[in-house]
């Protein structure tokens, strides 16, 4: 591919076309899956991206846009005979409407950036990924992040309000508005968590929130798992919504304390960390409601945090939990299903079986409020073998999870990484429903070419292998 | 008359092979509400019945035809709710009705809007398939989120058929508070609220007076009150309830009702027109007999969007107008669904 003809719609150093440079940016947070870009183009400007995306539709060269490369699921993997669009020097944060609480921002803005502008004001922007430090909006809006505190304050879906974005062609489109709604279809919904597929985003407006005045975090051990599982039921079933419910097992619990020292229980078989937040008083009243019912749903230890100090000691464990699994392993493999929290205990002990059937150790985090479960697989690049088989178990977990009625993915996105098992969750109408989408704003299939949703090809190389669940006739009325 | 899915399916293929345009309905409590549409009428009424409801995985699943009251009935047993106020515009008023026009209540700017608590959707496109997007879990980001796009879509995209929404307890106190003021005043007495955490759950204006909506602990209630040193109005809650559900004098007597979605900050002038400020000042309701074309400016150069939400006319268009851009977008989803233009056409926009 020749890449040529971009220069002059960029400056020179906008360019990057020496392979060990192209090298950098071979991967994303899935490192395990490489592949050099034909080039790399870091623009400044709109009007540079716009000039960027004409030259590729025209010449049809695929285009990867690229935050951080934060993400876990390979969306910004590059294409080698495409363009790696890096929004990088979209970094600028251009207004704080204090007035309005929004904030306006370039892509390229890191996620944490914005609160920490916003907090001069007593505002922050809610989402708040554990890559928060590093990953960008643009991101976050591509494969619609959540993180620890989703389920009280929603998704970045929720979070966001106005998009400005460049189609394939060029194009420049405002999507929804700085009111709470806009005319016409919802393509600010369709946009978020579209993983690159539908357009190049290059401004963010996000909603800002009031920064609650309290919180407070609860830790309660559990002696099982089905213990720990059924107390967050009991939680939500008294009313309570808390703005943040985690679960770690035991191997979790080991890892972590051998690592950040936070006081964990390493005898107890699960523990829930639990954040309450609001006035002082509030807080208060509720932790003391949440400590009952814990301990009337079996805990055997609950500690509440005395000041904000031990509410952070807290959250640092399972904040630390990722990099605390790199301590004890070569390499680990992080899956992200989401399921209804009733089949926690279940399908956590078919994850224990895959685990002694595959040969490899499993570590789980979970997102316990909304069901999103991340077991960390734990194997050794250097030996042969061990990366397909932790790819294999992995497969296995995400279709776990659909049969217990979850999702492939909770927020981490497709990517190249659970492309196949695409092919299982939806039915070849649906994937055909979501190219005939595709294909609105992307005639060509030039963005992120490969990624997020299956040809049908591919699933049909991969069903051979695979019972597929449209099989019946249906199926969908009785079991969704 | 009970309605299974194979016969709406059915319904939709054979339309599709005559090119037959289809009028979806259920309830009919929404006639009033967008572009008119001709066809045959595909009753979805007979469709309906809740699916699922889990209390403790704060989710429901109802079919499309399920009367919204019947939803709510549901929810308030187990102390839960649709936290975005639904309108109910009459009891035959269903929760397919309230998706497909993507209405929501004064508790939207708090709470979230219809869409936010979408999680899935099963509906037939226009090719008469059976789809189903999102599921029944609060986080999935497998595949384009085309339950929120078919959210306010009119059924122009697809025949709604299972709809699974998130559920939130319902507050364990709520009381109103209100005072009279200026317009002026109520714009900086919300702008100041806005600014800290009092646990509002909603803000309203009726041109005289200013009600403001607290959730939550009792205290915290209590609390609140003293410091916004407002008078606490016990009757209120009727008040909100026709709001909601648009039965204030102004919904019923106007001869044209506007609805204005506004950036919170937009300070519109309305002279003599009467209206009602919602949404902690970021929608508007008008009773106005100016052009349309000069409401959909107005809003437009206040950055946000209006809607002829109510009218005696026939011949008026709805919905702001489209930018050229959008409009194409919006033409080319309406042909990735419904290639043949059988769902509801005209009724959102013309050319959808």
């Amino acid at each position: 591919m020749n890449f040529d003809g971009l220069r002059g719609l960029v400056p020179d150093s906008a360019l990057l076309l020496d392979e060990e440079t192209r090298r950098v940016y071979e991967c994303d947070g899935l490192s395990a899956h490489r592949t050099i870009p034909g080039c790399v183009v870091m623009p400044e400007t709109i009007e540079q991206v716009q000039a960027v995306c004409r030259y590729c539709f025209e010449h049809n060269i695929p285009v990867v846009a690229r935050g951080a490369g934060t993400g876990l699921s390979g969306g910004a993997m590059p294409h080698e005979q495409g363009v790696l669009l890096s929004l990088a020097k979209f970094d600028r944060i251009l207004d704080i409407d204090t007035e309005a609480r929004l904030a306006r921002v370039q892509p390229g803005v890191r996620n944490l950036a914005i609160s920490d502008a916003a907090a001069p004001y007593g505002l922050y922007y809610a989402p708040d990924p554990s890559s928060q430090i590093a990953c960008t909006i643009g991101g976050n809006v591509a494969e619609n992040s959540g993180g620890v505190h989703c389920l009280k304050y929603g998704l970045t879906v929720h979070n966001i309000l106005q998009l400005k974005l460049v189609t394939i062609e060029g194009e420049l489109v405002t999507i929804g508005s700085h009111a709470l709604d806009a005319p016409g279809y919802d393509l600010l919904a369709l946009m978020t968590g579209s993983e690159g597929m539908l357009g190049i985003l290059v401004e963010v407006s996000v909603k800002l929130l009031v920064k609650p005045a309290f919180s407070r975090v609860i830790l309660a051990a559990f002696d099982d798992v089905e213990k720990a599982g059924n107390s967050v039921a009991g939680i939500i079933a008294a009313g309570l919504i808390p703005a943040g419910l985690e679960m770690m097992d035991k191997a979790g619990i080991r890892a972590v304390e051998d690592f950040v020292h936070a006081g964990y229980p390493v005898d107890a078989e699960a523990i829930l960390l639990c954040e309450i937040d609001g006035t002082e008083q509030q807080v208060t009243n509720e932790l003391d409601e949440v400590a009952t019912l814990l301990r009337q749903f079996g805990a055997t230890d609950v500690r509440v945090a005395k000041d904000a100090a031990e509410s952070n000691l807290f959250w640092a464990g399972r904040k630390a939990a990722f990099p605390a699994v790199g301590r004890i392993s070569p390499d680990y493999y992080c899956m992200d299903g989401t399921i209804p929290r009733k089949h926690l205990a279940q399908v956590l002990s078919g994850i224990g079986s895959l685990s002694g059937q595959y040969a490899l150790p499993v570590v789980n985090v979970f997102h316990a409020g909304d069901g999103n479960l991340h077991p960390l697989i734990l194997y050794d690049v250097a030996k042969p073998g061990e990366l397909e088989r932790a790819e294999k178990f992995g497969s296995e977990i995400l279709q776990l999870c659909i049969r217990m009625g979850g999702t492939i993915t909770g927020e981490h996105g497709v990517g190249i990484e659970k492309i196949n098992e695409m092919c299982i969750q939806f039915s070849e109408d649906e994937l055909q429903q979501f190219h005939a989408v595709k294909s609105v704003f992307d005639e060509k299939s030039l963005l992120n070419p490969g990624k997020a949703v299956p040809t049908l090809n591919r699933c049909a190389e991969f069903g051979a292998m695979h019972a597929h669940r449209g099989e019946e006739k249906f199926p969908e009325l009785e079991r969704y | 008359m009970e309605t299974n899915a194979e016969q709406l399916i059915e319904q939709v293929k054979d339309a599709a092979s005559h090119v037959k345009p289809l009028r979806i309905v259920a309830g009919n409590s929404k006639a009033f509400y967008g572009n008119n549409t001709q066809g045959e009428p595909l009753n979805i009424s007979g469709y309906r019945g809740i699916i699922s409801y889990e209390p403790t995985e704060l989710y429901i699943t109802a079919r499309a035809g399920t009367p919204l009251i019947e939803v709510e009935q549901a929810l308030a047993g187990s102390g839960q709710m649709l936290a975005f106020d639904p309108p109910r515009h009459t009891e035959a008023t269903t929760i397919g009705g309230v998706v497909a026009c993507g209405l929501s209540g004064p508790r939207r700017p708090y709470a979230g809007a219809a869409r936010d608590f979408i999680l899935g959707i099963t509906c037939i496109n226009g090719r008469g398939q059976l789809l189903r997007f999102g599921g029944q879990v609060m986080k999935n980001v497998a595949g384009y989120d085309l339950s929120r796009l078919l959210t306010g879509s009119f059924g122009t995209l697809g025949v709604i058929l299972d709809i699974t929404l998130k559920v939130l307890p319902v507050a364990r106190h709520e009381l109103t508070c209100t005072q009279n003021m200026s317009l002026q005043q109520v714009r900086q007495c919300l702008a100041t609220i806005a600014t800290q955490p009092y646990p509002v759950s909603a803000a309203a204006f009726d041109g005289e007076k200013l009600y403001i909506r607290l959730s939550g602990k009792r205290e915290l209630l209590d609390e609140t009150v003293r410091t916004l040193k407002m008078d606490v109005d016990a009757d209120a809650n009727a008040w909100w309830q026709k709001l909601r559900d648009h039965r204030l004098p102004l919904f019923e007597t106007a001869a044209h009702c506007w609805r204005l979605s506004l950036p919170v900050t937009a300070q519109p002038q309305f002279n003599d027109e009467g209206f009602i400020l919602d949404w902690g000042g970021a929608q508007y309701w008008l009773a106005s007999n100016r052009a349309g074309a000069d409401i959909f400016q107005q809003a437009a150069e206040l950055g946000g969007s209006a809607t002829l939400f109510k009218t005696s006319e026939q011949n008026q268009d709805r919905f702001q107008p489209l930018p050229d851009t959008l409009l194409r977008l919006h033409r080319g989803l309406k042909d990735a669904f419904d290639p043949q233009r059988i769902l509801n056409p005209g009724r959102m926009y013309a050319t959808l």
